[in-house]
């Protein structure tokens, strides 16, 4: 939402057209070199659901899925990914019912502030594709890489167990 | 926390890519992946004013193996991790990716990203020295191999020129006949190691060791060989006083570095107990 | 429709109910700070201090002009006039006022400070600009170590403090100097307690927006208390509270760190004042790390006075805390070594207690409320040492601690609090037995005897929950937060036209489910049903004012102030329908959404007719009710009430690398009535995890040069999923008779129970070597130093 000038100011630095496939959609916007994949994402395409917890992936708030696998939004350019297929939160469920990895992180009480839990739906839904019956240690392993500052976890790991269990 | 300013180049050759880094000189970065880099860019404790983003050249991220076991450089850590090649060629690899960060950063990091990072304290780089790895350099004047022993210089430095790009990660064949171990301590799961060690050692049918190398990472400037070590457990049999012997002289002479997560000392005290226990490890496979 | 046949619901307080939030947040459809923007918004970018003391000689602002996408460039001396100091001191007797600058004038006095805010068209070009200011600094002696800054010759960290030291209190019970005098044995031991961060995993970050035309000044802000923040920055600002609103969207999380004012607080408003636009600033995590608050860094001495036959008889702490360089607004160190001495006694019969605690100021960042304050300091200093003494004595500690254990009863502790009443002893025996406590220590020594350290420690808490204004008195915080005195709260509770229920609350929840809970208690209040009730907070402008959400309160003055509001509603609608139904108000009934009469199931009328009768109802409403409007605001100001737990771990620890692997942990919580058992869970391993974070894995750390070496999240370590073991938590409910429902709060108490329980497991693992631990955090390089240590003895 840049004001006239500030759209001149844009254009005159190195903005780009990005193109991307974004929840099966063909999206595009302007995007820097250095526009990082998580503010493009958010600021530019309008999906806030992908979050931004430290900006220097390590707590996996931003991940998202980058042609079907785990990337972490925060340190990937949107140049990077020019043309590819990336899927966020918005994604999981387009219509009325919740997806079932979402109703089982209602059902454990998984989420609290719910910051975290777009990044780990994310790592959950790709966890269950690569392995649909993961024991906890599995879990705790697949899912290490996406903090949690509210929930203990414990809950967590149920949520996943009761998602297993319905998909 | 935002990067500064950069040009970016995305070239579908080696050639493009090199003639870009010759274009830009000291300004330039390779982005293979960019795991590392861009946290480092998002701190501004990086400013390269050009990447060139070598992850579109084809096949430069293809894993093949025909006696040794070749690793393109742009190949995801998450492809080597999964890969059946690398776990029949050298295991060792498959193992480590284990420790290796997180799946969201394993696939879009690369395998020749880690090694070109030559952070002292990653996982990879001490796996190639233990496996006596090439590493394969593309410059305007062809290809040249690098072993690992003198890839890594020092600090988050490589023997790669300027100009050169890592291409190619070599796996010698005789590394599908070695016994190997990897162990670290982490603070956390996924984190950097505090201290790693890699074993790679042949036995013949008795038991004694014909060959041995011992790495470790996360105690020097670059990932550090314990040659008096390997020397000694050759034409010894795996046993407890040798495992022990062999463990003390690999942390003899380390001088590991300090800081927030451990002290030098402290480095120095695991990085013979790692040692010890990878060697347990391979002599329990047996 | 039918309803005759309908049974009488459950009630739905206590009822494991499904977060009504959730499907926001699970699509991704959550509205935190960053997430909104206004059309013509800028951003704010902080330039900040590479120095821990220095004075600024010049700042040179000039090359950012040059560069595109610039909006405006502030530093304190153009702030000065524009906006006024934060005068942090709680208007208490033993705690020093200090003025701070949004911007400093004349210097800084820690790594990060700021001083100087961009103003630009984005946030990547706000940091250009920022990269681009040149500080000419002439760098000053600087202190960073508590007992250094205490010296005589130390720096002096603000010229209006004349020995550094911000506070000093000392409050006693019985007579602490008989007590030990008399006692057989007496224990002293010191502890130092690392310095913390409570870091949300959302930062901090506001937008303001001051529209000139309606002079008002819009603030969306990451916030846990958005009336009481309109009341502090209103002096400051010069703008009366009537021409601000706060709007505290989603927060993904507090934790106490969003209970605070902060100078960007004030700044970004201003500035928006000035460039008439609406400005965003989010807190960056090094921002967050280095600027925001940290928190408890306490050196902690303490004397027990025990008997030979295990009797305890006196308790007497000595803390000193490491303010940093400013006082918190509005709590000042109070927050961690007045509290940390508060929680000295806990569920023990002491007949004395006394704490002495000091909190000089030095360049480090200053700390603040950080969920279980220095709370977790005191508590965990008495367990540890409880420990301790047994081993000594060769006491069973489960045993030494049932022994001094005070009844169920109400109680009052030897420092004046007042219990009331809980399940002191029968939680610690349920905790025992959940870790099968004889069974563990026979495996123990089996393990032993293969080289294997196991180890099993547990620890117990009373902790003051539901805050307010006794709670306040009988911990010494003076006459409240400066001018802010009454922490009571209030809710109103409105039943519409179409019988839907609107609630509003000051409180707020950035985790805490009210949406959920609080709805939980409106609808029993008014027998509808959930789904119908609808709870607002977190907006000045459409909440009735409240105190907000920190120290474990809300569930208790939310279900006193709701339910209080709710009876009023009740009353009225209870008044129509028996006029409406011709029965006597005394038979009716209302669950389900419906009237009914008692004993006459086909006389039934539901809320949304009573509401059209209350609203349009004209004659056909009881001509007797005068105020028809189905909406009541109550407050809420309860008496103190205290949860109760006790937190058993195991661990093994590898004695060859100092690394400890926390195997099981069994909590056993109780806080009385519990509005929604899922969402206790919740709290309690949450907390539990940052009680890990603290024992094993987060430390805030400076070194020698006064440089900040935990700016990122790859040296300030949250446990992930590998590192918090399996919650297993079990409850006693034991209601609290003082308080609405009996509900007394928790949202604290996972934390503050937890690091005593792992340093206890620890050390017992520990204790065949001789190791003795007296720092926090368990780092693996600390743990085997000590094992080291001992095995040279
Ligand atoms: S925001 Fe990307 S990993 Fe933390
Ligand atoms: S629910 Fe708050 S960070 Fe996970």
């Amino acid at each position: 939402m840049a004001t006239d000038a500030e759209m001149a100011v844009r254009a005159a630095e190195d903005f780009r057209i990005v193109r991307l496939v974004v929840n099966g959609e063909a999206r595009s916007g302007l995007a820097e070199p250095r526009t990082l994949l998580v503010d493009f994402i958010r600021h530019e395409l309008g999906l806030t659901g992908t979050h931004v917890g430290c900006e220097h992936g390590v707590c996996g708030a931003c991940t998202v899925r980058l042609n079907g696998h785990l990337i972490r939004s925060c340190i990937t350019f949107a140049v990077q990914v020019e043309g590819q297929e990336i899927e966020t939160v918005e994604g999981l469920a387009p219509g009325a019912d919740l997806h079932p990895i979402q109703e089982a992180y209602q059902e454990a009480h998984a989420l609290q502030c719910g910051f975290c839990t777009p990044g780990l739906l994310l790592a959950t839904q790709s966890l269950l594709e690569e392995n649909p019956a993961p024991s906890d240690a599995e879990i705790r392993e697949y899912l290490a890489g996406n903090i949690c500052r509210c929930t203990g976890y414990t809950n967590i790991v149920r949520a996943v167990q009761i998602a297993a269990a319905k998909l | 926390m935002k990067p500064v300013r950069f040009k970016y180049f995305a070239p579908e050759t080696v050639a493009e890519a090199v003639a870009r880094l010759e274009e830009y000189g000291d300004e330039a970065k390779v982005l293979a992946g960019g795991q590392s880099l861009v946290p480092l860019m998002n701190l501004r404790l990086a400013r390269p004013g050009v990447l060139v983003d070598i992850c579109r050249i084809p096949r430069l991220d293809e894993i093949r193996r025909n006696g040794s076991l070749s690793i393109g450089a742009t190949a995801r850590q998450r492809a080597v991790r999964q890969s059946d090649e690398v776990a029949a060629a050298a295991p060792i690899i498959t193992e480590v990716m284990r420790w290796v960060g997180h799946p969201a950063t394993q696939s879009q990091g690369t395998f020749g990203g880690m090694a070109a990072h030559a952070d002292p304290a990653a996982e990879i780089p001490a796996v190639l020295l233990a496996l006596d790895a090439e590493l394969v350099a593309t410059g305007r004047d062809g290809e040249r191999a690098i072993p690992a022993g003198e890839f890594f210089s020092t600090w988050f430095t490589t023997t790669l020129a300027p100009t050169e790009i890592l291409t190619e990660v070599r796996i010698p064949a005789s590394a599908s006949q070695s016994r190997s171990a990897f162990l670290e301590l982490a603070r956390r799961h996924g984190d950097f190691a505090m201290v790693g060690a890699a074993a790679v050692v042949e036995l013949d049918e008795a038991g004694t060791a014909e060959s041995s190398r011992l790495t470790l990472c996360g105690v020097g400037d670059t990932p550090v060989r314990a040659h008096g070590s390997e020397e000694f457990l050759v034409g010894r049999q795996l046993d407890s006083a040798t495992m022990q012997e062999a463990a003390r002289m690999a942390a003899a002479d380390l001088s590991p570095p300090s800081d927030v997560h451990a002290s030098s000392e402290y480095r120095q005290e695991v990085a013979a107990v790692l040692v010890r226990r990878a060697l347990e490890q391979i002599a329990a496979d047996t | 429709m039918a309803t005759t046949d309908r049974t009488r619901p459950p009630q739905y307080l206590g009822a494991r109910v499904m977060r009504v939030e959730d499907p926001r947040f699970l699509r991704g459809g959550g509205q935190y700070i960053d997430d909104i923007a206004l059309p013509g918004m800028l951003h704010a970018a902080f330039c900040r201090s590479p120095h821990p003391h220095a004075r600024i000689k010049s700042i040179d602002v000039g090359a950012t002009r040059q560069l595109a996408g610039v909006r405006g460039v502030f530093t304190g001396e153009s702030l000065k006039e524009l906006v006024g100091p934060l005068v942090t001191g709680l208007d208490h007797e033993h705690i020093r006022v200090l003025e701070q600058r949004v911007l400093p004038l004349d210097r800084v006095r820690h790594v990060g400070e700021a001083v100087a805010v961009v103003v630009a068209t984005s946030r990547y070009i706000a940091e250009d600009a920022c990269d681009l200011i040149e500080v000419e600094w002439e760098p000053l002696p600087y202190v960073m170590d508590a007992e250094e800054a205490m010296k005589p010759d130390a720096p002096l960290i603000d010229d209006s403090i004349p020995d550094n030291n911000t506070l000093h209190l000392d409050y006693e019970g019985g007579n602490v100097e008989e007590g030990l005098a008399g006692s057989d044995r007496v224990y002293t031991r010191k502890f130092y307690f690392g310095r913390q961060s409570a870091s949300p995993l959302e930062t901090r970050g506001l937008i303001a927006d001051y529209d000139a035309a309606s002079e008002m000044l819009t603030i969306w802000m990451s916030n846990q208390m958005p009336h009481l923040t309109r009341t502090m920055i209103s002096t400051p600002l010069g703008l009366p509270e009537g021409r601000i609103r706060i709007i505290a969207p989603d927060v993904g999380g507090g934790f106490g760190l969003k209970a605070h004012v902060f100078v960007e607080d004030l700044i970004v408003p201003v500035l928006s004042r000035q460039l008439l636009r609406p400005i965003k600033w989010i807190e960056d995590r090094h921002e967050n790390l280095a600027a925001s608050g940290h928190a408890r860094e306490i050196h902690y001495e303490c004397d027990i006075g025990v008997n030979e036959d295990g009797t305890f008889t006196t308790i007497y702490g000595r803390l000193l805390g490491n303010n940093g360089a400013y006082n918190n607004y509005p709590y000042c160190a109070f927050i961690d070594v007045g509290m940390g001495g508060n929680l000295l006694p806990g569920m023990y019969d002491w007949q004395h207690a006394r704490y002495v605690s000091d909190a000089p100021l030095t360049n480090k960042c200053q700390t603040s409320a950080y969920r279980a304050t220095g709370m977790v300091v005191g508590n965990s200093m008495r367990e540890i040492m409880i420990d301790e003494i047994a081993r000594d004595m060769d006491i069973d500690p489960v045993e030494m601690r049932l022994q001094n254990t005070i009844p169920p009863d109400p109680y009052v502790n030897a420092l004046g609090h007042k219990y009331d009443g809980g399940s002191y002893a029968e939680a610690l025996k349920k905790a025992a037995e959940a870790l099968d406590y004889e069974g563990f220590r026979q495996r123990q020594r089996e393990l032993l005897e293969d080289g294997r350290y196991l180890g099993i420690g547990f620890s117990t808490c009373v902790e003051p929950a539901g805050w307010a204004t006794e709670h306040a008195r009988a911990h010494h915080w003076g006459e409240g937060f400066g001018t802010f005195g009454g922490y009571f709260d209030s809710a109103s509770v409105t039943v519409e036209p179409d019988g839907s229920v609107t609630v509003t609350t000051g409180l707020h929840s950035h985790g805490q489910s009210h949406e959920t809970t609080f709805a939980q208690v409106a609808a029993d209040a008014l027998g509808v049903r959930l789904e119908d009730v609808r709870v607002r907070q977190g907006d000045t402008a459409s909440a009735v004012y409240g105190v907000g959400t920190y120290a474990s309160r809300s569930s208790v003055l939310g279900a006193g102030t709701i339910m209080r509001a709710g009876a009023d509603v009740r009353a009225k609608l209870v008044r129509i329908a028996a006029h409406e139904l011709e029965a006597d108000p005394a038979d009716i009934e209302l669950y389900d959404g419906r009237a009914h009469v008692r004993g006459s199931p086909d006389k039934t009328i539901d809320v949304t007719q009573l509401a059209q009768l209350a609203y349009f109802g004209h004659t056909n409403r009881p001509a007797d009710l005068e105020e028809p409007a189905l909406t009541s605001t109550r407050s809420y100001d309860p008496p103190e009430s205290y949860n109760n737990s006790t937190f058993g771990a195991i661990v093994e620890v590898d004695i060859e690398t100092g690394i400890i692997d926390l195997q099981r942990f069994a909590a056993v919580e109780d806080c009385g009535t519990m509005l929604n058992p899922n969402v206790v869970e919740g709290q309690v391993a949450g907390g539990a995890a940052q009680g890990i974070g603290m024992a094993l894995y987060e430390e805030v750390c400076y070194d020698e040069e006064g440089q900040l070496q935990t700016g990122s999240l790859v040296e300030f370590l949250y446990p992930s999923m590998m590192e918090v073991p399996d919650i297993e938590a079990e409850h006693i409910e034991t209601p609290s008779p003082v308080t609405a429902a009996g509900v007394k709060g928790l949202g604290e108490g996972g934390l503050l129970t937890t690091p005593a329980a792992v340093v206890n497991a620890v050390a017992d693992a520990l204790a065949p070597l001789g190791v003795a631990l007296d720092r926090l955090p368990l780092n693996p390089g600390y743990v085997l130093s000590r094992i080291r240590a001992a095995r040279e003895q």
